[in-house]
C-alpha cells in the first residue's frame, strides 16, 4: 500500500537472496497502478542489475539506485501495467 | 509450567511438538489435519509416477507425551491470548507457535483454477500430482509450458525439478524431438538466486528447454490455450504444468496487521517472534520471513522456537538448505543464509543420493532422532564459514 504521507509505496526486501528482492518488486508490480512509486530496499547487491532488467522488460522506470547505509535503494516509477 | 500452543500439523508443528516434549514442556497441538504428508514427494508422483504413499498419521509422529487435537482453528486473539476453532471450542495458552503453512490459490490468477483441475499440479496433493503423471503418460507431442503462475512460491527449486524431470521422462520415451520444452519464471533468469542460476541454467539449455524469464502469468484463456503475462507476452500450450500461488492459512487474527497481503505472519526474522508479541511465534511457510518456504527452515526454526521457550534465547540465521534434483540422477543443494548469498554448488550424483535419502530420513527426522546428525551436518555446510574460507583467496586471486 502506498504511504499517506510520500505516496511510495515501500517494499522491503532487506536480507532476502532466495528467491530475492525481485519476488517482492514483482509482487508489488501486481498491485501497482501507473503512475505508483515504488521504494525498494534491498541488501542483495545482485538487486541493482536485476531491476535494471525488470524495468526494460516491463517498460518502466528506475528514477534512482542508490547505496545508503545498510542497504540499497532502487526508486521505480510505474509507467505501464 | 508454561503451556505451549502449537497450531498446525506439519513438519515445523510436529518437529517442535517432539522437541518441547523431550524438554517436558505441556504441548498442545490443534490441527485441521491428522495427515502427514511429505511433501518433496509430490514431484516424484507427478514426473515418476512413484507410489503415492507419502502420508502419515500426525498421532502416530508425535511423542507421547503431546496432545493431539484434530480441529481447524479460525480464529487467533494474540492479544487475549485465545485460540477458537471450527468446532466452536476455545483454548489459551502460555506460548503460542504458528505453524500453519501455506495453500495454494489458484483463484488469483483468471483461468488457473481450470487448468489445475485438468491437467493438476504438483504442490498440492497426491490426487492432483497423479494429474500431472496422467497427462505426462498420455502425451505424444506439443508444447509443454511448466512454471510458476507468481513469484510467491514454495520450494523455489521446484519448478527447475519439474522441467528437468519432464525432459529426462520424454527422452526415455523417445517423444523429446517431439516435444517442446517451454519453462516461464517471473524471475529475471530461470533460477532467482545468480549463483545457483550459473548451476542450472546452462543445464536447461544443454537440455533443449526454452527459458522466458519475466514471465509472471496474468491470466489464461483455455479456449484459445493461450497464457498471458503481466509483463505482456503470450504462450501457447498443448500441455500446461503450472504452479499456483501460494497464501496463507485462512485464519483470522487480531490483530489483524500481523497478517501481510498473502495472509503470511508478520515475524522477526531472527527472533520468529510475531510481530509485536513477546509470548507468540511463527515458524515454517507461515511466515513472512525473507527466505526460501521449505521443510529445512521450518526444521531450524523449530529448534529456535525450542531453545528460547526453554529459557535459552535463541536466533535464526535464515539458513536455506534445499536439495535439487536435476534430473538423471544429478543433483545439487541451495544453500544460503541471511549474511551469505546462496552459493554455486556444482551438481553431482552424490548430492542427487542425499536428496533421495531424505525420503526415508524424513520420519525418523521428525521425531528428533537424527538431531545430533543434522547439527553436524548443517554445521559442515555452514555457507557463512564457506564464504569467510573463500573470501581470502577471492582476493588473493590476479585479475585476469
Amino acid at each position: 500500500m502506498p504511504d499517506a504521507v510520500t505516496g511510495r509505496t515501500i517494499v522491503d526486501s532487506c536480507g532476502s537472496s532466495c528467491p530475492g528482492p525481485i519476488t517482492d518488486l514483482a509482487l508489488a508490480y501486481r498491485r501497482a497502478k501507473v503512475g505508483d512509486v515504488i521504494e525498494l530496499w534491498a541488501t542483495d547487491p545482485g538487486v541493482k542489475a536485476d531491476v535494471q532488467a525488470w524495468a526494460a522488460k516491463t517498460r518502466n522506470e528506475v528514477e534512482s539506485i542508490e547505496d545508503q547505509p545498510g542497504k540499497i535503494v532502487t526508486v521505480i516509477r510505474i509507467l505501464r501495467r | 509450567m508454561q503451556r505451549v500452543l502449537i497450531v498446525g500439523g506439519g513438519s515445523g508443528a510436529t518437529m517442535l511438538a517432539n522437541m518441547l516434549a523431550r524438554r517436558c514442556v505441556e504441548t498442545l497441538v490443534l490441527s485441521k489435519s491428522a495427515s502427514h504428508m511429505f511433501q518433496p514427494a509430490l514431484l516424484y508422483v507427478a514426473f515418476k509416477n512413484a507410489s503415492p504413499r507419502i502420508v502419515r498419521d500426525e498421532r502416530r509422529l508425535l511423542d507421547r507425551r503431546v496432545r493431539f487435537i484434530r480441529e481447524p482453528v479460525t480464529r487467533i486473539d494474540l492479544t487475549a491470548r485465545t485460540v477458537a476453532t471450527a468446532a466452536g471450542s476455545w483454548y489459551d495458552y502460555d506460548a503460542l507457535v504458528v505453524a500453519t503453512g501455506v495453500t495454494t490459490d489458484p483463484d488469483q490468477i483468471p483461468g488457473l483454477r481450470a487448468l489445475n483441475d485438468r491437467y493438476g499440479n504438483y504442490h498440492t496433493s497426491v490426487a492432483w500430482a497423479q494429474k500431472v503423471w496422467a497427462a505426462l503418460d498420455a502425451f505424444r507431442g506439443g508444447t509443454i509450458v511448466l512454471g510458476q503462475a507468481s513469484p510467491v512460491i514454495k520450494c523455489p527449486p521446484s519448478p527447475v525439478e519439474g522441467i528437468l524431470l519432464t525432459d529426462e521422462l520424454l527422452r526415455r520415451r523417445g517423444l523429446r524431438d517431439r516435444a517442446r520444452l517451454v519453462f516461464i519464471s517471473p524471475y529475471p533468469r530461470a533460477y532467482p538466486a545468480e549463483p545457483m542460476n550459473a548451476v542450472v541454467e546452462p543445464i536447461l539449455r544443454a537440455r533443449g528447454i526454452e527459458i522466458f524469464p519475466f514471465f509472471d502469468v496474468d491470466r489464461i484463456d483455455a479456449g484459445t490455450r493461450t497464457i498471458y503475462s503481466i509483463e505482456g507476452e503470450e504462450l501457447q500450450y498443448d500441455l500446461p504444468i503450472i504452479i499456483p500461488p501460494f497464501v496463507g492459512a485462512d485464519i483470522a487474527y487480531d490483530p489483524a496487521d500481523v497478517l501481510d497481503a498473502n495472509r503470511f505472519v508478520v515475524t522477526d526474522k531472527e527472533t520468529l517472534r510475531i510481530k509485536g508479541f513477546d509470548n507468540a511465534f511463527a515458524i515454517g511457510d507461515a511466515t513472512n520471513l525473507p527466505t526460501s518456504k521449505a521443510g529445512v527452515g521450518a526444521h531450524l526454526e523449530a529448534k529456535v522456537v525450542a531453545e528460547t521457550l526453554s529459557g535459552r534465547p535463541a536466533r535464526f540465521n535464515g539458513r536455506t538448505h534445499c536439495a535439487v534434483d536435476l534430473g538423471y540422477g544429478e543433483g545439487t543443494f541451495v544453500i544460503g543464509s541471511y549474511t551469505a548469498p546462496v552459493l554455486k554448488y556444482p551438481p553431482s550424483r552424490l548430492s542427487h543420493a542425499m536428496k533421495m535419502m531424505m525420503a526415508h530420513m524424513y520420519w525418523l527426522s521428525l521425531r528428533g532422532w537424527l538431531e545430533p546428525a543434522f547439527d553436524w551436518y548443517f554445521a559442515r555446510t555452514d555457507p557463512d564459514k564457506r564464504r569467510e574460507a573463500e573470501a581470502p583467496r577471492e582476493q588473493a586471486r590476479p585479475a585476469a
